[in-house]
């Protein structure tokens, strides 16, 4: 099918309305899902095709919608046998007339990562499996999703399948948000970046409520936008809509100025509606949108438009870091988790990624690193990488638009970069180096910026996505380089038309009071053009420029954001001690971190780390455990003591790690949410404790794989292991993995006896049940994880 | 829509293992906190539809035979707190642990009140009926794997964003599916607490000599 002479050739293209609210004032019956009377009523359904395709639809949807493997299960009918029929159907009702089919595909009806469990991969087979039985169709719909990370697993199926024409919609509440908190503004931007040919909004609300939706959406795209609203709001008793034909016509036309092209009903409409949309439309004509906003990146609940400096985070960067490439090699991603959150907080609005460490897989490192800061931070990510298919992995898995660090001039970068840029709809950092190096002269420099932005706009990259990076050289080494940066970003900026970003920091190295000279530095090429400076924002001064320099360019309206930041700057929060020095035993029993940490400092000029250790901080993590046992406390204080206490812990090891080398670990526990599991606050729990006692906890996650377990157990040599399940349908996943851990050859002594303590707990588990799972120890809370860690590892 | 403007403190309390601990300044704020939170970012949806009696599909085991005896028809329902309160408790388990167990907790008592809300609701609507207490998959003998056919014939998912997986996990997580029972006549209403629940054996109030108040 051509679309795009489709689209060329008609004034609007006319979708049909609903399936379901035919088949449902038919009275057809149908076992598990609606799909289902493709077989046993399929002149029903050529019935309801033929109806709207008289009543002028262009493109009718088969009746596909639930037709995913998930949602057959019980059907007793496959994805083929379904799809097939329905495709076949659609195309009878639709012969002889110009009426294309469309193969449509809902959600699959489980929640994808991080909220649910299903992984964007099984998703993307789901979807695989559905376009490759719709070959027939001419072209694909996806709608009424809600889950943007699942529209492009959906997409990329398929982009990766078929070469048909794609249909993206989706569906907002009333506060202009999907159940998951996509923004319209975040679906336009990924969607079009990745390639459909039309984008919009279905279901939802009636055409009446959705003005804010779609125009937002207008502002962010160019795609020819879909309308297929709701016809208002069921009754609650009769079943029937509130907005009659004509006055849904009325209403789509009124949002036509938005740029609607194409449009539908969904729930409540039927023929009658189609047809009164043709009338009204009759004498309208397709008024195409601007698109009015700059660049933008996204993740899909925050949108970074690129019209002022904006400020991206470079923290999460193992590069001269030591406790950053730990954390890698332990597989820590909470540490890394933490640098995201500070990072935010500090005033960070874009964050770079950047995990590349000679002793990871760099590749699956990025995958779960982007996933899990995806799952508690808003802010759009750009994915650092030298290395092609490390930054392809990122782009697959994120969600939303990301920025990819970086191509540059050289030939081999520029072929094996930028087309990856296209097809994942990203920006991308353009680094004005190549084969020979960095030129020293801004002429050079620039040279190399138009290259790559020439190769990027051949590939249909838009230049306003290709961000220049002019190169930050040490000024103390070289004194001219710094007017050469300057000189390039300025011409970059005003000649080619591009974006800017710049590594600020390295200006400094070498020189004394480094952040004065980065500080000034940063000012003077924000008054150049710099659109995107890469700093720490958590040190005060640098992001307080950047803040500064947006109110005094009048880019800060009122100064509102910088007033924000800084009105309070003097009153911070109080001590919780209300400023009295408190001893370690006090600050620990009463959840001070700030004070325990400064009590430890001060104790230690005169007072061994260890006896610190073994006479103040243990004992009063005792007494803190007896007093929950008793009682006395309850889970939020013990945990506020556990944290306390590895704030005195943390500052321990770092004196240790000053004075003699390697901190003290009492031991090395697995813990893990068992496979199909995804409730996994208990095992957060048991892992501050642990940590806090001063074990060293793997933690490998939820809905954990027992063979990744078993593995970690053995490559790591690890001997106690810690399973939690919290529902009873997972318990059996628990069992299994017990078995697989016994039967490991590497974890059992000479004897057959096992090496590995395997202690379990969750909410649903008894002792008894645990004793005949296999388990050695039932732990009823995380405090009896500590205990029974005590009496596994003595001490 | 169903909006909440305060939640039960004591529960949330109770939730933690607190009952009968008296709370000192520090955490009476990180309740105040939690529970301004909570209602913040709660999004409380819900469905209800109405099934005749008997239902195969509906019931199974005998626990829920037994729960809907005498009744003629049965609401089912469900109820989700939206997708937003996983990521606050999820972010809070990285940023701050203790806070994001009291934000668990008060999420807890959040869904029960939005139940308690609908209960009220359906009860209007029903004037005149007698109504059993909510009977949701896990109860006693009542499958777990039951989730499924409530979300798919509410038509959840779609509606209200709310949805099941092979191991009939609801996610959202503070979510919730119930049965409830109509009658024309009174319903005992003994039947409800600890010698119905299927958590008897190893319940932490249980334990401790209290009661979660089911």
């Amino acid at each position: 099918m051509d679309f795009k002479k489709l689209l060329s050739e008609k004034e609007f293209v006319l979708l049909d309305g609903a399936m379901g609210t035919l088949i449902q004032k038919s009275g057809a019956e149908y076992k598990s899902v609606p799909e289902t009377l493709n077989i046993t009523h399929p002149e029903l359904i050529e019935s309801f095709h033929r109806a709207y395709v008289e009543a002028g639809t262009d493109i009718v949807y088969a009746n596909t919608f639930g037709a995913n493997a998930y949602k057959l299960k019980e059907s007793g009918y496959s994805v083929e046998e379904i799809i097939g029929s329905a495709v076949k159907i659609a195309k009878k009702a639709c012969e002889g007339t110009d009426a294309y089919v469309a193969l449509d595909i809902g959600p699959i009806g489980q929640l994808l990562e991080p909220a649910g469990a299903m992984t964007f991969d099984e998703a993307y087979e789901y979807f695989k499996q559905e376009i490759l039985a719709g070959k027939g169709a001419d072209v694909i719909v996806f709608e009424t999703m809600t889950d943007l990370y699942e529209l492009k697993a959906a997409v990329l199926a398929a982009k990766e399948n078929c070469d048909k024409p794609i249909i993206a919609t989706m569906t907002f509440e009333r506060n202009g948000r999907t159940f998951t908190g996509v923004l319209p503004s975040a679906a336009a931007v990924t969607l079009t970046g990745l390639g459909v040919d039309a984008i919009g909004v279905n279901c939802s609300l009636g055409p009446d409520e959705l003005e804010p939706v779609i125009s937002e959406m207008s502002k962010y795209t160019d795609l020819p936008l879909v309308i297929k609203a709701n016809a208002g709001l069921p009754d609650p008793n009769s079943n029937e809509y509130d907005i009659l034909p004509d006055r849904f016509a009325q209403c789509v036309c009124d949002l036509l100025k938005y740029g609607v092209k194409i449009i539908g009903g969904c729930c409540g409409t039927t023929p009658e509606y189609i047809e009164m949309i043709k009338k009204s439309i009759a004498d309208k004509k397709y008024t195409p949108q601007q698109k009015s906003v700059d660049t933008t990146v996204c993740s899909s609940s925050t949108v970074v438009e690129i019209n002022c400096p904006r400020i991206i985070g470079e923290r999460i960067n193992p590069t001269g870091k030591k406790l950053f490439k730990q954390a890698l090699v332990d597989n820590n991603i909470d540490y890394i988790l933490t640098q995201a959150l500070s990072q935010v907080d500090g005033g960070a609005e874009i964050l770079d990624v950047n995990v590349g460490h000679p002793e990871i897989d760099e590749k699956k490192m990025m995958v779960s690193v982007l996933k899990a800061i995806q799952s508690v931070c808003d802010a759009p990510l750009q994915i650092d990488s030298t290395k092609p298919d490390v930054l392809e992995a990122g782009l697959r898995y994120y969600n939303g638009k990301p920025i990819v660090n970086s191509v540059n001039g050289e030939e081999k970068s520029l072929s094996s970069v930028l087309p990856l840029v296209k097809k994942y709809g990203a920006s991308v950092v353009g680094l004005t180096l190549d084969e020979n190096g960095i030129p020293k002269s801004a002429d050079g420099r620039f040279e190399i910026a138009k290259r790559i932005v020439e190769r990027a706009e051949a590939l249909g990259i838009d230049r306003r996505d290709v961000y220049i990076d002019c190169l930050t050289l040490t000024v103390s080494a070289e004194q001219d380089a710094c007017r050469e940066t300057l000189g390039a970003l300025h011409r970059v900026k005003t000649e080619l038309g591009c974006k800017t970003c710049l590594g600020v920091s390295n200006i400094s190295f070498g020189l004394p009071n480094r952040e004065l000279v980065t500080r000034t530095f940063l000012t003077m090429a924000l008054e150049e053009g710099l659109d995107l400076p890469i700093i720490n924002p958590n040190v005060d001064s640098i992001t307080g420029a950047v803040m500064a320099y947006r109110v005094l360019a009048g880019i800060d309206k009122n100064s509102s954001a910088f007033i924000e930041k800084y009105n309070d700057v003097k009153s911070e929060a109080p001590k919780m001690s209300g400023g009295k020095d408190v001893d370690i035993f006090t600050a620990v029993y009463s959840g001070l971190k700030t004070e325990g940490a400064e009590a430890v400092r001060k104790l230690l000029k005169t007072v061994d780390a260890m006896e610190i250790v073994n006479t103040m901080l243990i004992p009063a993590l005792d007494k803190v455990g007896d007093d929950f046992e008793k009682n006395k406390i309850f889970l939020p204080q013990l945990i506020q003591s556990a944290n306390a206490a590895q704030e005195c812990f943390e500052v321990i090891k770092e004196h240790i790690s000053k004075t003699s080398g390697s901190p003290v670990s009492k031991g090395k526990i697995i813990l893990a949410t068992v496979k199909g599991d995804i409730h996994d606050i208990g095992k957060n729990i048991v892992k501050v404790l642990l940590d806090n006692y001063g074990y060293t906890v793997v933690d490998l996650g939820r809905d954990v794989d027992p063979q990744l377990i078993v593995d970690t157990a053995v490559e790591q040599n690890i001997k106690m292991i810690g399973l939690s399940a919290l529902m009873t349908t997972t318990l059996k996943s628990m069992e299994d993995t017990i078995k697989l851990i016994r039967e490991r050859k590497e974890l059992q002594n000479p004897d057959g006896t096992s090496k590995c303590v395997v202690f379990v707990g969750g909410a649903v588990l008894t002792k008894d049940y645990a004793m005949k799972i296999g388990a050695d120890y039932y732990c009823k809370d995380a405090k009896e994880s500590v205990d029974t860690a005590k009496l596994v590892f003595g001490g | 829509m169903i909006t909440l403007d305060r939640l039960n403190r004591n529960e949330a309390v109770r939730y933690l293992g607190g009952a009968g601990i008296s709370l000192n300044y520090r955490m009476d704020r990180l309740m105040d906190e939690c529970e301004a939170e909570i209602l913040k970012n709660a999004r409380p949806k819900y469905l209800y539809s109405e099934i005749d009696l008997p239902n195969g599909e509906f019931m199974r085991g005998k626990d829920i035979v037994e729960h809907l005896d005498g009744c003629d028809r049965a609401i089912i329902m469900c109820a989700t707190l939206g997708a937003e309160i996983d990521k606050l408790i999820r972010i809070n388990q990285i940023s701050d642990m203790a806070k994001a167990v009291v934000l668990d907790s008060f999420a807890g008592v959040a869904i029960e009140q939005v139940c308690n809300k609908v209960d009220v609701m359906i009860a209007e609507k029903y004037k005149g009926k007698y109504m059993t207490f909510r009977f949701s998959p896990g109860y006693g003998d009542y499958p777990i794997e039951l989730q499924k056919l409530f979300i798919t014939k509410l038509d959840a998912p779609r509606k209200i964003g709310l949805t099941t997986n092979d191991n009939s996990i609801l996610m959202p997580s503070k979510s919730v599916t119930a049965i409830a029972g109509l009658s024309d006549n009174p319903i005992d209403r003994k039947k409800r607490g600890c010698a119905v629940c299927n958590m008897r054996d190893r319940c932490k109030f249980r334990r401790n000599g209290a009661h979660c108040g089911f």
